[in-house]
């Protein structure tokens, strides 16, 4: 961020203080990161930190680039053919896209939960949890534990303790989805991204979801993308409001505390999405 | 009132096709619909009246003997050589298939993938007489080549052994051919298969920090494995009843039977024994016994065919 | 702590510079020596062995250049990305040698049809048929014209039975959706799988034995057409599934009756797949060998009457070829062979023209 936007000095130390104050450090942060597909520009210019073991939300309209955003943070953008990319990710101080850096240790770092609940229809429930593990070859000792403590985690234990060997598709939607929340945590991650996670769940399955991601904030760092502005407020301790108007790639318009962002907006679009009068 | 039971439900179905153009329409595609059955029908019991007299006469021993030798007729060494021949090329013919379509799935760029379906295609169009005379000229010579050497370096395994030294009209070089034929076959269902795992799963082993290896040995073959082992069965069907290209390069033996000599001259297959000795079919109790023989190879092929099919259309079911 | 706006394209020219990458693409200078390496090393080592030993060359490409490429690229993988990625490494070079084995078959086979076929294509070749000739006549004397006219005959007659059934079956399955859709599907499959010369067993037994038809044209059609329905009802069923709801609805609210609609909408419609389907079946079938061996038997003169007499095609003319001991028999096998093989090669460049067509347009 410049200078330029702070009416004065004081005001920017005072402000850089209470971050210091709020976040040890930054556990993620882009540099004016801009994504195309082939041709197209979709996002321009994102600059957000990431303090770490904070819940941040990324809410605007549809179309605005926010799951894509997302994906450039754990580097699955790459996978789609006609992805391109500039600006720098940073995890823990270093450009993940730099060429010495595994994607795969990347992935594991940084773990992602979809939109719509993907547990391995051919795996039980445990063999679901421990799939990271075989996946990535990644060794772990006591299985057991890591079944129990990560379904504990996803808030999913006591409804499935005693059927850990059942097919994970008997279970229902929000069952699935923390089930992936649970798998996603069993490979160790640091930063978790959920891109849309309750949007396919019933309001009780995501209430629990937004349980599990406060308790879970306590220990890692999590970025939500969200179309739901109250569970914004409910889970987020910071909010950026992604915006593309007519055929302009998408853009942050407004980031702050969640606080902020709602009651007291600085851009007048922003007042206006989060009062529902668009999107 | 005491009469009036639950409301009778109304016929919509025929209600719709009450017109009478239709319903003679409707007749007549009824009608074609069921010339599939009615051929199938008419194989097993045109052919199987031709087994029954042959199994009265021959007993048993028509197929658990191998003799072609009048008045003794038995076929057990060419049902036994129609197996061995479809395993020796399955072995081939699967691990080729499946890397074949996970190069064009997974790891060739889409133009390159696109190029290569039309090619697989092409290959399963050539005619198999073709594939024959390919076999006999080019493939046989520099596979007799192949088998001295498999000899010589491996002639202490079993099925490398050769005492004859000749090593043409082999198993080995005829099963080598029906896998020449089996693979674009198994590649164009398989690739289907491997092409159809969901998107959502592939990110999500992404996400875990998958490699190729683990996504396919623990994501993309368990989804699609029922589709992946009707693909094969596919595949074995028709290696199973294909006649013309065998026929060109395997010498049709019945005694002693090949068991698992892969390298020696000799063997056979049921499909390969009809068009073999119908030109010299002695008579009508000859030709009645290849028309049995070929009732025992329709069986064989339709169990086949079935069970891949079912296979097939029950993982399709779970895909949609 | 307040919200900041963070973005204003106008005081930030620097993103108006910034240019798409592909950072995942970058590899290091130690990445692509080590590529280097796993790939020449091997390579190197086999084509030594292939000048200065004595070896065989197959046993230098299968038992030695394949188990060293794939060990060098197993350690190229371990050095650059750890020993998570062995595995990767031994498929990507096995899928490697799988595609280009099955592409050395296919160029090998196409190779030796062009080469060898086109010593004997002349005109004579084409047109004239084999009467008068022995294995031992020289080419420049008789050809495939017989056998090109036989071919056409018994497919034409198998395509005029098969096309329309095929296509009512597929029409049952589609239009008609009666209670026995599950069956006749089945029922179709399972067709499918019936191997060609069980085809012309049936055909024999049921027809020429009991004495109902000669060995001829019109018998070897009928075995075809078994071999050729269930390809097309299957790719017709396909096609008319295409055809949208929309045609259908609004044809019927219009007042017509189904069989009209069927004919004088989906049908229509669906017209370049069904036309597909057709070529499809014909494709499967115009190189089958063995129902005609049963059924149509072979003849050297150029035959005309589907009823009457036995009747040579292109695949009984290779058949009768392949292994005559005499060298200019054996190219004449080859120029049918050629000639064969530019029949599919036209059909299935049709299906693949029109297959790019949707229906309906």
């Amino acid at each position: 961020m410049s200078t330029a936007e702070y009416e004065d000095v004081s005001m920017m130390e005072a402000d850089l203080a209470m971050t210091a104050a709020t976040s040890a450090r930054t556990e993620m942060e882009t540099r004016d990161v801009s994504v195309w597909f082939g041709k197209r520009k979709v996002l321009e210019g994102v600059n957000i930190a990431f303090p770490k073991n904070t819940v941040t939300a990324l809410i605007g309209p549809s179309g605005c680039g926010k799951s894509t955003f997302i994906r450039t943070l754990n580097r699955l953008h790459e996978l789609i053919p006609t992805a391109a990319l500039a600006g720098e990710v940073l995890y823990e101080g270093n450009d993940i896209y730099s060429p010495e850096v595994d994607p795969v240790h990347i992935r594991l770092k940084i773990g992602m939960v979809f939109q719509k609940p993907n547990p391995f229809p051919s795996m039980t429930i445990r063999g679901n949890v421990l799939s990271g593990l075989k996946l990535s070859g990644m060794k772990r000792p006591n299985h057991d534990d890591i079944v129990e403590q990560t379904l504990t985690a996803a808030g999913l234990w006591n409804e499935v303790k005693d059927r850990l060997n059942n097919a994970a598709g008997d279970l229902s939607g929000g069952q699935q989805q923390r089930l992936v929340i649970a798998r996603s945590l069993a490979v160790n991650p640091s930063v978790l991204l959920m891109d849309e996670p309750c949007s396919a769940l019933d309001p009780g399955s995501t209430l629990k979801i937004e349980e599990t991601i406060r308790e879970l904030s306590r220990d890692i760092t999590i970025i939500i993308v969200t179309h739901n502005m109250q569970q914004a407020v409910r889970v987020a301790d910071n909010t950026a409001f992604f915006l593309a108007t007519d055929g302009n790639p998408g853009h942050v318009v407004e980031q702050g505390p969640t606080t902020e962002i709602f009651g007291n907006p600085q851009d007048q679009r922003t007042l206006d999405y989060v009062n529902g009068r668009f999107g | 009132m005491a009469d009036v039971g639950a409301p009778e439900l109304r016929d919509l179905q025929s209600a719709a096709t009450s017109h009478r153009g239709d319903r003679v329409f409707n007749r007549t595609i009824t009608a074609a619909a069921f010339v599939a059955l009615l051929v199938l029908a008419g194989i097993t019991i045109f052919l199987g009246a031709q087994a029954i007299p042959v199994l009265q006469t021959q007993g048993m021993d028509f197929l658990t003997t191998s003799i072609w030798d009048p008045p003794n007729y038995g076929i057990w060494g060419m049902l036994y050589g129609s197996l061995l021949l479809a395993v020796i090329a399955l072995v081939i013919a699967v691990p080729a298939s499946l890397l074949l379509s996970v190069f064009m799935v997974f790891l060739a760029p889409s133009g390159v993938a696109k190029v290569l379906t039309n090619l697989v295609d092409l290959m399963a169009a050539i005619p198999s007489v073709i594939l024959g005379l390919w076999a006999f000229y080019v493939l046989a010579p520099v596979s007799e080549q192949w088998q001295q050497l498999l000899n010589q370096y491996l002639g202490w395994i079993p099925i490398f052994q050769n005492e004859s030294g000749n090593f043409s009209g082999t198993p080995f070089t005829a099963g080598f051919v029906l896998a020449i034929m089996m693979i674009p076959i198994v590649t164009s269902v398989t690739r289907e298969v491997l092409g159809r795992t969901p998107p959502e799963l592939i990110n999500a082993s992404e996400a875990l920090g998958c490699s190729l290896w683990t996504m396919l040995r623990y994501v993309a073959l368990p989804y699609g494995r029922g589709g992946l082992v009707g693909g094969v069965m596919l595949g074995l069907g028709r290696a199973l009843g294909e006649t013309i290209a065998v026929f060109f390069v395997i010498k049709i033996a019945f005694d002693p039977v090949n068991y698992y000599n892969i390298i020696e001259s000799g063997g056979g297959s049921v499909a390969t024994l009809i068009v073999s000795k119908f030109g010299e079919a002695s008579g009508p109790y000859e030709t009645q016994l290849l028309l049995a023989a070929g009732f025992f190879l329709f069986m064989g092929t339709l169990a086949v065919n079935v069970i891949a099919n079912l296979i097939v259309n029950r993982t399709g079911r779970l895909q949609s | 702590m307040s919200s900041t706006i963070t973005f204003d394209a106008e005081s930030l020219p620097r993103l108006e510079e910034q240019k798409p990458q592909t950072p995942w693409g970058r590899r290091t200078s130690r990445f692509r020596t080590v590529v280097i390496l796993a790939v020449l090393i091997p390579a190197m080592v086999a084509t030594m062995l292939f000048w200065f030993s004595a070896i065989a060359g197959p046993i230098i490409v299968v038992a030695i250049y394949l188990p060293l490429q794939i060990i060098a690229a197993v350690l190229a993988a371990v050095a650059v990305r750890g020993t998570k990625s062995a595995g990767d490494a031994v498929i990507i070079v096995s899928a490697i040698a799988a595609t280009i084995f099955s592409l050395i078959v296919l160029v090998s086979v196409l190779w030796s049809i062009v080469t060898k076929g086109m010593q004997a294509l002349s005109a004579a070749f084409i047109f004239q048929n084999n009467e008068y000739i022995s294995p031992s006549t020289p080419l420049g004397y008789g050809g495939v014209g017989h056998a090109i006219l036989g071919t056409v005959l018994i497919v034409s007659i198998s395509a005029l039975i098969a096309v329309p059934l095929g296509v009512m079956t597929a029409i049952y399955i589609t239009e008609v959706r009666g209670r026995a859709v599950p069956y006749v599907r089945f029922f179709v499959q399972a067709m499918s799988g019936v191997p060609s010369v069980v085809a012309g067993l049936f055909i024999l037994t049921v027809l020429i034995l009991t004495g109902v038809l000669d060995n001829s044209a019109f018998a070897a059609g009928l075995a075809y057409s078994i071999l050729m329905l269930p390809t097309v009802a299957r790719t017709a069923e396909e096609v008319l599934k295409l055809v949208p709801d929309d045609l259908r609805t609004g044809a019927l609210a219009l007042g017509s009756t189904r069989a009209r609609v069927v004919l004088r909408v989906v049908v229509p419609a669906a017209k370049t797949g069904i036309i597909t389907a057709a070529i499809l079946g014909v494709a499967r079938v115009v190189g089958e060998t063995a129902p005609l061996l049963l059924t149509a038997l072979k003849n050297d003169k150029t035959v005309l009457n589907p009823f009457s007499e036995p009747i040579s095609a292109l695949p009984t003319y290779i058949f009768t070829n392949v292994a005559q001991p005499y060298p200019d028999a054996v190219i004449r096998a080859w120029g049918a062979a050629l000639t064969l093989m530019v029949i599919v090669a036209v059909l299935f460049t049709l299906t693949r023209m029109l297959s790019t067509k949707r229906p309906g347009k």
